[in-house]
């Protein structure tokens, strides 16, 4: 399979640039990143789901992708959903195939999909994170079938970011971020410096790091290990009011097709035109419709809103993700003001660099598990090894 | 007694069959009213213009294909929401059947006898043959199961449309009979409104008979001899609690929405 | 706006066309049709405002509420059985009973996932029936000649000749404009219907704003109720809804789901009711022309905007 020069947009957002990939017969390849590096697009594309704005694609066939959500048919029988692919036998096989899918495990579930997957005979075949929901035998279950195929001569493209396993079964470890391939192999802590963009701690200066004051807590670590249940305990427990600012931007943040003003109101009584001001949100006027702005000033307004409420308590999700320059830093400033004011403020995010420019504390998620709260000179050394799983 | 609330529930019977297969691949059709109003009027054309009631009823087809067109142009090709689409369908459906009954009322379209089946062979084809066949078709074929999935998740399938269409294409059939069989055996022609809720009540029993074509013949029987009583009790001039009586199919089809007689389960990618 | 002037145009030359194909002349079909008596307009729309509102109301929040048959024969019930304690009891008895009628479906939904739609809908067929059991049976008129009523002990006062059900209605299409607009209630339960989970994450009680959007909506409806039969029919009887649940879908599209639009969309469609009226009685086309426009309003608008829905 080869790939020259992918690129692919939506709207503003860069979601592949300018990639190219070339992989060959028998190879397990490890496709490494964050969330919204461009390892789902980059694949959906070689998959033909998508059409790149720009590049070629020379892809073997059949192709089998196994979706990380899946699309089964949670009504019919694993007979019957093999049957609708027109998969016939398999190597690989569930007991019992009269039963009703609803009635399966997770992890049969996603034994089900590869059997799809696989049914066909592919050429290459892509799993998206297919480990997210296996248990350990499972998932080593799943890395036999991976080597006996590939030693077949199927190309197989795990996407993941559970390190240490792909780490057990890639023969090829591709690192991306920001819609690039950034680096290629290496160990483990070297991985996650890479996906996770950090190339040295940064060292801060402690002016506002005085014990006792109010903190900034950065919960640091790669997507998927149980940050959204973590921020939504934390907005449930927290006292007093409370401010969040979501994940996902687009189904929980701003409503789009309500302007600025309304989205604004449904929280805060501080007129429009004032946040505008102060947050200096590029606009042609408080009656502009949400939808309309870039993703940077949409950012803005949803933190003019939680924050012009005088929170005791902020719970920032990835909150500068896809921002620019500038509009990381103002959100920073922002963060740090509420904080100075008495604000207990906790930022999750998986991007390190912010960690260290921020928190005053740090704590690793990892499987839904927090590390000891570090200093910003412990978390420099431990961080990514902690963020590895080692 | 119980021959003729059979009888007089055929059509009933047809849509509910047809609507069951619609619903099963995902759409809510709420036009079925439409379709065999529309029915209705075509077959009484086409029966009068060839003096014969088989043309008659293919004459009912294309007058339900017609409106089944239009609703599926609408809520599958545009993704329009299926129930705004149903229910302009069924108000179309009234004013234009009504406007053209208006006008030709005096011709002698409307006028003249209709000209009947000599074998009523659309009763038995209803309660027996089609069930059998359809069963068949949606539960041990190929074609069938991708149907079935549509309605349960349409992502898993590819060329959802063609199913989608290929129901609707079936229920337009079945309610275009339906609409023949009323004008045409049931009535002595057209008259307006004559389909008189019936769609409506379709969609109940489509519900009661949990999407499945057992449920639909026992369910329509059962509604068809509850009428029938209403109408004897009527004749007996009891005639104060059959109002009720013909409440209960409404009350028993809410009961049963909420999982109360049993777990029900809709399509689950219905009106998606 | 343009949608709707093109949807009405479009409605109004189909049915001209119509007319032509069976040799009535256009023009005298369209005067007809649009020149009918302002009074008899204003009493039609009157009922066709607030079922409308009802259909707005309820899309807005997300939730279909096609039970305004349903909620305004509950009102006119209840109007009936509350009119010995006076006029503005009986009003009141109007709006709750139709909130009340909404509120169950809305209750279904919430505690056992049954879809609104269909509930909504089983509600009217089940409402027509018990009004068919009252009108035949505990509320039938003293000679018990008619399925029908005794006349209503009370009545809406007359302003000139209609009835002061217009002010009211009135009103209420004002106040819901206000509420939806300008208070942050009224913003919430919009956000609720473009949005839920956005709106959930903003603090918005949803699941509250639903509740409440349907029993606004049930609660106009039924007020259409009482004012129909206390300040037109007088009395109750089998066919009293006659289509006004199902119209305010044309009304609520027509205006696009705004308050102040439905008033002029209803009295265009009032107008058409009673232009329709006469139309059947002096050149003997059907009246269901009116449905006839009804519906192509609603597929034009539908053409327009896919997501016309909030």
């Amino acid at each position: 399979m080869r790939l020259a020069n992918i690129s692919k947009s939506f709207g503003a957002t860069r979601a592949v640039d300018d990639v190219s990939l070339e992989l060959h017969a028998g190879e397990i390849v490890g496709l490494v990143g964050e969330n919204g590096a461009g390892k789902t697009t980059l694949m959906r594309i070689v998959a033909g789901e998508l059409e790149p704005d720009r590049g070629t694609v020379l892809a073997p066939a059949p192709i089998g992708f196994v979706h990380q959500h899946f699309v089964l048919v949670n009504a019919f029988t694993i007979a019957e959903n093999l049957a609708l692919v027109g998969a016939t036998a398999s190597e690989i096989e569930l007991p019992d195939e009269s039963r009703l899918v609803a009635d399966l495990s997770i992890g049969e579930k996603a034994k089900l999909e590869l059997m799809k997957a696989i049914s066909r005979k592919p050429s290459l075949l892509i799993l998206d994170e297919p480990t997210s929901v296996l248990t350990p035998a499972e998932a080593a279950e799943l890395f036999a079938v991976m080597r006996r195929l590939a030693a077949n001569g199927t190309i197989v493209v795990f996407i993941s970011h559970k390190i240490p396993e792909v780490l057990e079964v890639a023969t090829r470890v591709v690192v991306m971020r920001g819609g690039k391939i950034v680096a290629e192999g290496g160990t483990a802590e070297e991985i996650v410096r890479e996906a996770s963009g950090v190339r040295r701690p940064r060292r801060r200066s402690d002016s506002a790091g005085m014990a006792g004051a109010p903190r900034i807590t950065a919960i640091v670590g790669v997507a998927g290990n149980g940050q959204a249940e973590l921020a939504a305990k934390l907005r449930r427990e927290a006292k007093g009011v409370v401010a969040a600012i979501p994940e996902d931007r687009t189904r929980d943040g701003l409503i789009a097709e309500m302007t600025i003003a309304e989205n604004l109101a449904l929280r805060t009584s501080v007129p429009a035109e004032q946040l505008i001001a102060n947050y200096n949100i590029k606009a042609s006027g408080p009656n502009q419709k949400a939808g309309s702005l870039s993703g940077g000033n949409q950012q803005k307004v949803l933190l003019a809103r939680e924050l012009s409420i005088n929170p005791n308590v902020i719970v920032a999700s990835e909150p500068t993700r896809g921002l620019d320059a500038e509009a990381t830093r103002f959100v920073h400033d922002r963060l740090r003001d509420a904080a100075a004011r008495g604000a207990e403020v906790y930022l999750i995010t998986s991007d390190l660099d912010e960690a260290f420019t921020l928190g005053d504390t740090i704590q690793v998620i990892y499987r839904g598990r927090l590390s000891q709260p570090l200093s910003p000179e412990e978390a420099a050394e431990q961080a990514p090894r902690l963020m590895a799983g080692l | 007694m119980i021959l003729l609330a059979i009888t007089a529930a055929t059509p009933l019977l047809l849509a509910v069959l047809g609507e069951t297969i619609v619903q099963r691949s995902g759409i809510i059709n709420l036009g079925i009213e439409a379709m065999m109003l529309t029915a209705a009027m075509t077959a009484v054309l086409f029966a009068q213009g060839s003096h014969s009631a088989a043309i008659g009823v293919l004459g009912g087809i294309a007058g339900a294909a017609a409106a089944g067109a239009l609703f599926g142009f609408f809520a599958i090709e545009l993704h329009a929401d299926q129930i705004v689409t149903g229910v302009a369908a069924n108000l179309l459906a009234l004013g234009a059947t009504g406007f053209v009954y208006r006008e030709m009322e005096q011709s002698a379209v409307f006028v003249r006898a209709v000209p009947r089946l000599r074998v009523d062979v659309i009763v038995p084809l209803a309660w027996i043959v089609l069930p059998i066949a359809l069963a068949l078709v949606l539960w041990r074929t190929m074609f069938g199961l991708r149907l079935r999935a549509c309605g349960e998740n349409p992502e898993a399938v590819e060329r959802v449309r063609l199913y989608r269409w290929s129901a609707l294409g079936i229920e337009s059939v079945l309610t275009g009979i339906a609409g023949a069989h009323l004008a045409l055996m049931l009535s002595s022609g057209f008259a307006e409104n004559m389909v008189a809720g019936r769609g409506f009540i379709a969609l109940s029993i489509v519900i009661f008979g949990r999407w499945k074509f057992k449920g639909a013949i026992l369910g329509t029987a059962l509604f068809g001899i509850a009428a029938a009583a209403q109408y004897a009790l009527q004749a007996m001039n009891r005639g104060i609690e059959f109002h009720l009586l013909l409440a209960l199919p409404y009350v028993a089809t809410l009961l049963i929405l909420c999982g109360i007689a049993g777990r029900v389960r809709a399509p689950e990618a219905l009106g998606r | 706006m343009t949608r709707a002037i093109v949807a009405v145009a479009a409605a109004l030359a189909l049915v001209a066309l119509a007319g032509w194909l069976f040799g009535h002349s256009p023009i005298d079909l369209l005067t007809i049709l649009l020149g009918g008596s302002l009074d008899e307009t204003i009493l039609k729309a009157i009922p066709l405002l607030l079922t409308g509102l009802t259909i707005a109301v309820a899309f807005r929040a997300g939730v279909w509420n096609i039970g305004g048959e349903g909620q305004f024969i509950a009102g006119a019930l209840a109007a009936f059985v509350a009119a010995r304690f006076g006029l503005a009891a009986a009003l009141a008895a109007s709006v709750i009973a139709g909130a009340a009628w909404a509120s169950i479906a809305s209750l279904l939904r919430w505690w056992r996932n049954a879809p609104e739609v269909l509930t909504t809908i089983l509600l009217n067929f089940i409402a027509i029936n018990v009004l068919g059991w009252c009108v035949n049976g505990p509320l039938q008129e003293s000679s018990a000649r008619y399925p029908q009523t005794d006349a209503v002990s009370i009545a809406l006062p007359q302003i000139g000749d209609v009835h002061a059900g217009v002010v009211l209605a009135a009103a209420v299409a004002v106040v819901a404009w206000w509420l939806l607009y300008h208070t942050r209630e009224g913003l919430r339960l919009r956000a609720t219907g473009f949005n839920p989970a956005a709106a959930k994450f903003a603090g918005v009680n949803v699941e509250a704003q639903i509740f409440r959007a349907m029993a606004v909506s049930g609660g106009c409806a039924g007020l259409a109720g009482g004012i129909e039969l206390l300040g037109v029919t007088h009395r109750l009887f089998e066919r009293f809804a006659a289509g006004y649940g199902y119209s305010g879908i044309a009304v609520a599209l027509l205006a696009q789901l705004h308050p102040l639009g439905t008033v002029v969309s209803a009295f265009f469609f009032g107008a058409l009711a009673t232009g329709a009226g006469e139309l059947q009685r002096s050149a003997n086309i059907s009246a269901t022309v009116a449905t006839l426009i009804q519906a192509v309003v609603i597929f034009t608008m539908i053409l327009f905007g896919r997501r016309e829905r909030a």
